[in-house]
């Protein structure tokens, strides 16, 4: 718990707004604490609903072990580092942010978060690529799969058969990014209300635990990515 | 116990606070967010008892008889005649609906909220000594999903019903015609209503308790509530990604849980029954909770073993994580996978015992006062042992081979719901009647309400253990005639406890008339903790000034000879 | 994370008095930029890995190793860029229990999924799991796209399976598709008769379990 230099590393013309106290609290603190806290608990409900998701696949995955290595072929894995990569990216600006925000530098705030902003923007670009790329091969999601287009496709693309039932995989493909992308969404949206905040300046080192809190879901989001990325377009 | 009101004026309870319909639907007041759940929940309650006395109307003949003579007046009534041939056939489906009404109706919309959200709400804030919830906000959005939860309900109800159970297993779910989404969606975002909740609760306790109040000072309604909130918060995400992964495979046919598209129907019952199982300790262990409550404050004595029962709730919340399996022992789940969570499901019965003993050596040598919140706390005791035993007996793998899918079950799971949260339920709402309308009901009118609730709940549901020992099915509209007997009787007994039950609702709303201007006093019971030593109704700030406290809330002053309570603070 | 007595000005917390110089009501915990910048190459060098591994055919060690890997970025995230090191550590429990219950959900679920056949084959019963491949899924209707009009010739699964080309329209009977197709795992028996009751509607002609 210590300051850690941090009003040392405060630039110059830092901004250093008070924090709203709701009337049901009675400190400081317990507002901050509560609302970091609260938002934990959210992060882990989000986490167990994403690990249905990643049960399916792993169940998928030993049901038909050679139908997902040769579905997975299909699925674009320099569309999937990009925004691997970018996701990463637009943690680190949003961890700069946050820590902007501690600082009082306000300047430095609004720019990181348009900078999330923008890669989350560049992520939903290369995710609308990849998916209208699947789409005119014939992948789509469950019983519109279409077997010819798509085995023509894999034979074009590296001379594989597609066997068993890629149906299945494609599903679970696209409910597991898709729901992803939704989180992608959201995220977008509350980061854009954060920054209408941010210009106002409202945050500083007295108060910004809604920038915080929104850096823990963003950096979720991030996370799940972390484990899509490997197990859907990456592992043999 | 120290606490810290001024009640020399009556200031304007919180309903008088602010006025208008605004200030209801878009109140910040846990309170009154807490009736509003009450209301909420009590009209879902008998909507989904009437088709419950739909149903048994139906059994009380071994053929399907009274459900097409139903549909057949219903058709005309709306001016579509169908005959009779028509109509008998129909009634298998209809018999299909009305359960699947009365399961999910009374899983999601009832007894899930109605604990948290009416009473928990109402009362977390006001045992903490808190001002509000942590996150009023979002305590108020929690109860808007609920309702638009609910509609979604009410729309399926009003799009041809749904008729796969309240389980909705595969392959059914993904292949019948009726109108699985529709209720799916609602269940989802009734889902989210509960999380929100529980994340609300878990964040004020943590955080808002008053001064002086360490973890083991808290009432055991706040440890009940705060491991129902742990519960919510874990394992409804999980609920919620099963009935979205429903959803898509019914919608574009993905292939997870249809064995027809390469899926596994276990792996849906194994994906709904994580949530499912821990779901049904959300549903009781605030019964647990208000059961401590009463069995301390109308026997007067201290709790027996207040840190057995407030760390049992917390084992009750864990291990009921690990034993889902048990609904599955005849699904075609590996058996050894069975014998493990016959076995886990052996331990979890543990903490609930170690609190019924507990319970039972509160009452010894208390001073106990007969009134109707201890009737049904003591009802209680009687009605969840028998429905938790059963529950052991049904963990037995070999046993539950035999009684799976019989009205054993049924009797099992309404003893425990009904018999368990239900009746603690009524039993709270009687303890902090006044306490939540400043009003008082009639004790005699109550007593008779919960004769006839007792005597009705027993004759419906005792019999159907013997009846699912003798292989009655489940979920069967029709059956052989050597079971009228006991279907007969238990019609009968659902007809006096629908009966018992508009009786309570009756003199409860009876004691609200504006007639009614006596004032109560404000800790009727002579209750220790943080909610009794503020005003009934209490004021829209809880509290006048921050309360702080230095003991548990059970340390009851001691009584005279002469009946005297002697001077409590 | 502390609230006030309003009698006395006293801070509490977990429902002791703070005395006044241990309160620390907000902290700041602030760490260096350069910190950030140093995980945001780690995070790049291990999604490298990430792509070697894949490309390295680890044979059944390659999924192990992946989640490893996925596992030290997402703890470097976790740590760092979420702040858990530092914070309080109510917030690592959390974050850690909710990782616990993921892996019982998915202990118990494999667990069985895998054991589905052991102590019948221990006792020596048969189980049939597999059905003629040939045989249709009736609701299904392969090889329609909903953008495209008047597709190919479709194949159902199985003729792709056996190795058949979008050319030919009667499915070839070969050995290795079929027997790998065979051979993949356990496929689940149609379990609970889902709706075996006198009051169900009927359903269409019986479906196949399993293929």
């Amino acid at each position: 718990m210590s300051t850690h230099d941090a009003k040392a590393m405060r630039p110059p013309g830092a901004i250093d707004p008070p924090m709203p106290l709701a009337h049901h609290f009675d400190t400081a603190g317990q507002q901050a604490g509560s609302a970091k806290f609260g938002m934990w608990v959210f992060l882990a409900t989000e986490v167990l609903m994403f690990s249905g998701l990643f049960l399916a696949y792993f169940i998928v995955r030993m049901l038909y072990p050679e139908m997902v290595l040769s579905s997975h072929e299909l699925l674009d894995k320099t569309m999937g580092g990009i925004n691997t990569v970018v996701l990463l990216t637009s943690s680190y600006t949003m961890a700069m942010g946050v820590r902007a925000a501690q600082l009082g530098d306000k300047k430095g705030l609004v720019r990181n978060l348009v900078l999330t902003i923008a890669f989350a923007c560049v992520f939903l670009v290369v995710k609308y690529f990849e998916y209208t790329g699947k789409f005119s091969h014939g992948i789509f999601p469950g019983k519109y799969f279409n077997y010819a287009e798509a085995g023509a496709y894999a034979m074009e693309h590296g001379g594989h058969v597609l066997q068993g039932k890629p149906h299945i995989f494609f599903g679970l493909y696209f409910v597991m990014t898709g729901l992803h992308g939704v989180h992608v969404v959201v995220g977008i949206g509350v980061l854009v209300w954060v920054l209408m905040r941010a210009k106002k300046g409202q945050f500083g080192p007295r108060y910004y635990a809604p920038v915080e809190n929104v850096g823990l879901y963003w950096h979720i989001v991030d996370l799940v990515w972390i484990f899509l990325f490997p197990l859907l377009y990456l592992v043999r | 116990m120290a606490n810290e009101t001024e009640k020399s004026t009556r200031e304007p309870s919180f309903y008088e606070a602010q006025t208008g319909w605004k200030s209801w639907a878009f109140t910040l007041d846990h309170k009154r967010l807490g009736i509003m759940y009450l209301l909420s929940t009590m009209i879902f309650f008998f909507v989904a008892g009437m088709s419950a006395i739909l149903l048994r109307t139906e059994l009380l003949t071994p053929q399907g008889d009274f459900l097409p003579w139903l549909n057949q007046g219903l058709a005309s009534l709306f001016g579509n005649p169908i005959t009779e041939e028509a109509a008998k056939a129909q009634s298998g489906t209809t018999f299909n609906k009305l359960f699947t009404v009365h399961g999910a109706v009374m899983v999601f919309l009832v007894i899930i909220p109605s604990v948290p959200g009416a009473l928990g709400n109402f009362l977390l804030p006001l045992m903490l000594g808190a001002k509000d919830v942590a996150f009023p906000r979002l305590n108020l959005a929690s109860y808007w999903i609920y309702t638009i939860g609910a509609c979604f309900f009410l729309y399926t109800l009003f799009a041809g019903g749904l008729d796969t159970g309240w389980t909705f297993y595969t392959p059914y779910s993904t292949s019948t015609g009726t109108a699985v989404i529709s209720a799916t969606l609602g269940a989802f975002i009734l889902g989210f209503s509960s999380i929100l909740t529980g994340l609300n609760f878990m964040v004020t306790v943590h955080k808002m308790r008053a001064p002086g109040m360490t973890w083991y000072r808290m009432p055991l309604f706040v440890w009940a509530i705060y491991a129902t909130a742990v519960i919510q918060v874990l394992a409804t995400p999980v609920l919620a990604i099963t009935l979205l992964l429903l959803i898509v495979e019914r919608w574009l046919g993905i292939g997870i849980f249809d064995p027809a598209m390469g899926g596994d129907p276990v792996l849906f019952q194994h994906f709904f029954w994580f949530y499912s199982h821990p779901a049904v300790y959300i549903m009781i262990l605030p019964g647990f909770g208000i059961e401590s409550e009463l069995i301390a404050v109308h026997s007067r004595k201290h709790i027996f073993g207040y840190k057995a029962i407030a760390l049992s709730s917390v084992a009750i919340a864990m291990i009921s994580f690990i034993v889902w399996g048990h609904h599955m022992f005849v699904s075609g789940q590996s058996e050894l996978a069975g014998i493990v969570f016959s076995f886990l499901t052996f331990v979890v019965a543990v903490p609930t015992a170690i609190k019924v003993f507990s319970w039972v050596a509160t009452l010894y040598k208390g001073s106990i006062e007969f009134n109707t919140p201890m009737l049904y706390g003591l009802m209680f005791l009687f009605t969840f042992t028998i429905g938790g035993l059963t529950g052991v007996f049904l963990g037995a793998m070999s046993l539950d081979v035999h009684l799976h899918d019989t009205y054993f079950v049924v009797a099992h799971f309404h003893y425990v719901m009904m018999g368990g949260t239900i009746i603690a339920f009524i039993g709270g709402i009687h303890h902090w009647w006044s306490k939540m309308t400043g009003r008082m009901y009639h004790e005699g009118s109550a007593k008779i309400g919960a004769l006839l609730v007792f005597i009705g709940f027993n004759t419906t549901f005792f019999n159907q253990f013997v009846m699912g020992g003798q292989g009655m099915p489940r979920r069967y509209y029709t059956y052989v005639p050597q079971f009228q007997q006991q279907h007969l009787l238990s019609t009968i007994g659902a007809y006096i406890l629908a009966v018992g039950l508009m009786w309570t609702a009756a003199y409860l709303l009876w004691s609200l008339r504006k007639a009614n201007k006596k004032i109560q006093p404000d800790n009727p019971w002579g209750g220790m903790s943080l909610e009794w030593q503020t005003q009934s109704p209490p004021i829209e700030h809880n509290f006048h000034g921050t309360p702080r406290v230095d003991s548990d809330p059970y340390n009851f002053p001691q009584i005279d000879r002469t009946g005297e309570v002697d001077g409590s603070h | 994370m502390s609230n006030a007595d309003d009698k006395d000005d006293l801070i509490f917390l977990n429902g002791q008095a703070l005395q006044p110089e241990d309160v620390h009501e907000v902290y700041e915990h602030v760490s260096p930029q350069i910190l950030y910048v140093k995980i945001l190459g780690a995070l790049f060098v291990l999604t490298g890995l990430t792509y070697a591994v894949s490309y390295l055919n680890l044979g059944p060690a390659s999924l192990p190793v992946a989640m490893l890997v996925a596992l030290a970025k997402a703890s470097l995230v976790a740590t760092f860029f979420m702040h858990l090191k530092g914070d309080e550590k109510y917030h690592t429990f959390v974050f850690v229990s909710s990782l616990l219950f993921v892996g019982i959900f998915f202990t118990f679920t494999m667990f069985d999924l895998n054991s589905r056949d052991r102590l019948s084959q221990e006792q020596g019963t048969f189980f049939q799991r597999q059905n003629d491949p040939s045989a249709g899924m009736p609701d299904r209707q392969p090889g329609l796209s909903p953008f495209v009009e008047g597709t190919a010739p479709a194949l159902t699964p199985w003729q792709v399976e056996a190795g058949a080309t979008p050319g030919d329209a009667a499915p070839a009977s070969t050995e290795a598709p079929a027997a790998d197709a065979a051979a993949e795992g356990a496929k689940p028996a149609a379990a609970k008769p889902a709706a075996a009751k006198p009051g169900a509607a009927p359903k269409g002609p019986a479906k196949p379990a399993g293929h």
